[in-house]
């Protein structure tokens, strides 16, 4: 089977077929996020108080997080236009500083729930516990794509893996503008 | 044919199978449910003795199943009946032929959209073998009930997870598909409208159903994590203080679900539309009427939809304010659905139309159409809706246009394209007897919704509201509709047999037995693996019929 524009861009859409469906997929997750993030807008402004995160998540940890986020989207964002050794090196060190956020997001976890800060305490650790936990699961999800990218890029050839690469870039800069969302409403709260 | 399989056509007709089955199961347990209000005491032949002692007693059902038979009728029919039929199974097999595309833009994310679908679905109904039933909370599922309810709402929830991802892979594909896989010489104004109406469809569900995969999570985490994003504080349950923290909204779950389930609305009408408009086309020998206008209309009837939503919700008290700005815009999306249903409409003029047995089921659209939308203009204002909510008049409604509206447009769609799937044509006076017998049943069962409800008769009532001193007399026309939803399925009976009876035995046809013009007609019946031998050029907008100094009275799309 030969369907057109897998790799090649469209003349008259400017892009291919993934690009395409990769922006398709974005936009259905920020009605997603947009949705819970209304949420948590609504639930907040009914209520008679509020905690403030500032004391009770740890701001230590969550700006290491925003750094370790950063740094790996940046890295996948290099991995683009890199040959294919140094690609697949650049595209590893993502995924484990990927990884290291989500050791740093355990630990947090671990520590609050010893303390009793359960996601059924109240509203706030409610939709905490919720939008750090999707966006944890958008983390894992981005780290078993790039095994799969870094796996086939010999197979797939430099065409189809630079763009592959090239949609992942997308949705780690994504999940990073998600992240700093919940860490402003969350963490500077 | 092996089971997992990349075509897009085989991916297609799993979508219709499945989805038609689940039509039947859906149709089953409202059969139930009617038989129950019309005969209460009566066991339903066959059925009701065979239940176990949670749903039924001695053959009647109990309040507990008469719930889970409404929720799951819904449930059934919106996600797992009609959407996967209207947009599986016709968006699937349909659209990359109409733009002369090999296949899907993404094989194997279409393979997984249909397994996550079935999964879904068989989720959703193993709710029925857990404790407690399935999910018992209306297909709206409701907070703070269905955080209350029994297991089968997990099933519900988890299921409708699988749905929204099936229903992601699919749409993100349909619009990738027909952006960038259309034929040399396709632009986008020589698309059918069909083509058109998958596209707007497509975006809807790809950007409203992610707010109700959020509503889920969070109703699950309410229900299994402990919390209370939809629970308020002080509740009070069975006279004791629920043991939660509150400071939920009910009314949060409502917004979520609405914002999916109003452009849901337009997800089962704009395909049904777009059906309609194929095979009018094909009948009058006619270009469409207003082509670029309904293009124009639909794409605006998908914005709107967007911002119409809480007018399912006057009554909760969210103010005069809210409500008349739902109000102005239920208002405004109601005209866009007139524009199409006049172009339709303006179509047939002036031409020599052919009775195909598709072509009743269309033309019989647009009266059933019509009614339904019409009695839907009283319910979009506040003042007309407070009456009128919950009574069997929004039931009414609602089917005219999903039942004898978008099914009727659903069955024309499979008459029309059965030939090009199997090389084989349905037996005729099969299908006029399954047309007729389904008008008439139809109307049957919903015409009398609309009287009950502006009796003011409540829709729900376990007993269809015989302990009610108001709600007595109604008796005779729960029996009459009884009996229409039991014509209604033996006139079934025909369409299953000539299915197949055509497949084993039917008559063979041509490539293009309706003397079509669009891009699915100019390949093989059925088409190859890649659908066209060479890919198809197109020179021609879609429905050039009876077109002046042609040589006959229908030019296809890749003639020069």
């Amino acid at each position: 089977m030969n369907i057109p524009y897998t790799v090649q861009p469209r003349p008259d859409t400017g892009v291919s077929n993934v690009i395409m469906g990769v922006w398709l997929f974005l936009a259905s997750e920020v009605m997603l996020f947009g949705a819970l993030f209304s949420a948590y807008a609504m639930l907040r402004v009914a209520a008679p108080a509020w905690p403030s995160g500032r004391q009770l998540l740890s701001l230590s940890s969550g700006s290491v997080n925003t750094l370790l986020l950063l740094v790996m989207t940046g890295l996948a964002w290099k991995a683009r236009a890199a040959a294919t050794d140094r690609a697949r090196v650049l595209l590893l060190f993502s995924t484990l500083l990927a990884g290291a956020f989500l050791g740093v997001k355990f630990v947090e976890y671990r520590g609050e729930i010893a303390l009793g800060m359960v996601p059924a305490l109240n509203t706030f650790l409610a939709t905490y516990y919720t939008l750090t936990g999707l966006h944890a699961l958008h983390v894992v999800g981005g780290m078993l794509a790039n095994f799969w990218i870094i796996a086939g890029i010999r197979r797939a050839g430099t065409a189809v893996s630079a763009q592959r690469m090239q949609a992942m870039s997308l949705y780690w800069a994504f999940v990073d503008v998600v992240w700093i969302a919940i860490f402003v409403l969350m963490y500077l709260s | 044919m092996r089971i997992v399989s990349l075509d897009h056509k085989v991916i297609g007709l799993q979508y219709a199978l499945t989805s038609l089955c689940f039509l039947l199961l859906g149709f089953f347990l409202i059969l139930l449910l009617r038989w129950h209000l019309a005969w209460p005491t009566i066991a339903f032949p066959g059925v009701a003795r065979l239940l176990p002692e949670t749903l039924a007693f001695e053959g009647q059902l109990l309040p507990e199943f008469y719930n889970q038979l409404g929720a799951m009728h819904g449930t059934i029919m919106v996600f797992l009946a009609v959407v996967p039929l209207a947009v599986g199974a016709f968006g699937n097999y349909l659209v990359p032929l109409m733009v002369g595309a090999p296949d899907m833009a993404f094989p194997r994310l279409n393979a997984a959209s249909y397994w996550l679908y079935l999964a879904g679905g068989l989720i959703m109904l193993a709710g029925f073998f857990l404790p407690g039933g399935a999910a018992a909370s209306g297909w709206t599922s409701y907070p703070p009930l269905s955080i209350l309810a029994t297991a089968g709402q997990t099933a519900w929830l988890i299921g409708m997870l699988f749905l929204i991802t099936s229903s992601l892979f699919g749409s993100i594909n349909i619009i990738v598909t027909i952006l960038q896989l259309r034929a040399p010489g396709l632009t986008m104004m020589r698309l059918p409208f069909f083509v058109w109406a998958q596209l707007v469809t497509a975006f809807l569900l790809l950007l409203a159903f992610p707010p109700l995969e959020g509503a889920v999570i969070l109703q699950l985490m309410d229900r299994l994590a402990g919390t209370s994003f939809f629970l308020p504080t002080g509740l009070v349950v069975s006279g004791q203080a629920m043991n939660a923290s509150g400071g939920g909204s009910p009314m949060l779950w409502q917004h979520l679900f609405w914002f999916l389930a109003h452009p849901e609305v337009y997800v089962l009408i704009l395909p049904a539309l777009g059906i309609v408009a194929e095979v009018i086309a094909n009948i009058t020998r006619k270009p469409l009427w207003g082509y670029r206008a309904m293009v124009g209309a639909s794409l605006f009837m998908g914005f709107m939809s967007f911002l119409v939503w809480a007018h399912h919700m006057f009554l909760t008290g969210m103010g005069p304010t809210m409500s008349s700005f739902f109000q102005v815009t239920t208002m405004i999306i109601s005209i866009p659905s007139v524009i199409i249903v006049t172009a339709l409409l303006l179509s047939l003029y002036g031409g020599s139309i052919r009775f195909t047995v598709p072509g009743v089921f269309a033309l019989a659209f647009l009266p059933m159409f019509g009614i339904g939308g019409l009695t839907g203009l009283p319910l979009a204002l506040a003042a007309a809706d407070i009456p009128l909510h919950d009574t069997y008049y929004v039931v009414g409604h609602f089917h005219y246009v999903v039942a004898p509206g978008t099914l009727f447009a659903l069955f024309a769609g499979i008459y029309y394209w059965f030939p090009k799937v199997t090389g084989r044509s349905m037996n005729n006076a099969l299908g006029y007897l399954h047309f007729w017998g389904s008008l008439i049943a139809m109307n049957g069962i919903f015409l009398p919704m609309m009287i009950q409800g502006l009796h003011g008769l409540n829709r729900r009532l376990y007993d269809g509201g015989r302990t009610y001193q108001a709600f007595q007399g109604f008796d005779g026309s729960f029996r009459g509709q009884a009996m229409s939803a039991i014509l209604l399925a033996v006139v079934q009976l025909f369409f299953i047999v000539n299915l197949v009876w055509t497949l084993a035995r039917g008559r063979r046809s041509s490539e293009n037995p309706w003397q079509a013009t669009t891009l699915e007609w100019a390949t093989t019946s059925p088409p190859p693996h890649d659908n066209f031998a060479t890919t198809p050029t197109v020179y021609r907008g879609a429905y050039d019929y009876s077109q002046p100094g042609a040589a006959a009275d229908f030019t296809p799309q890749t003639q020069p």
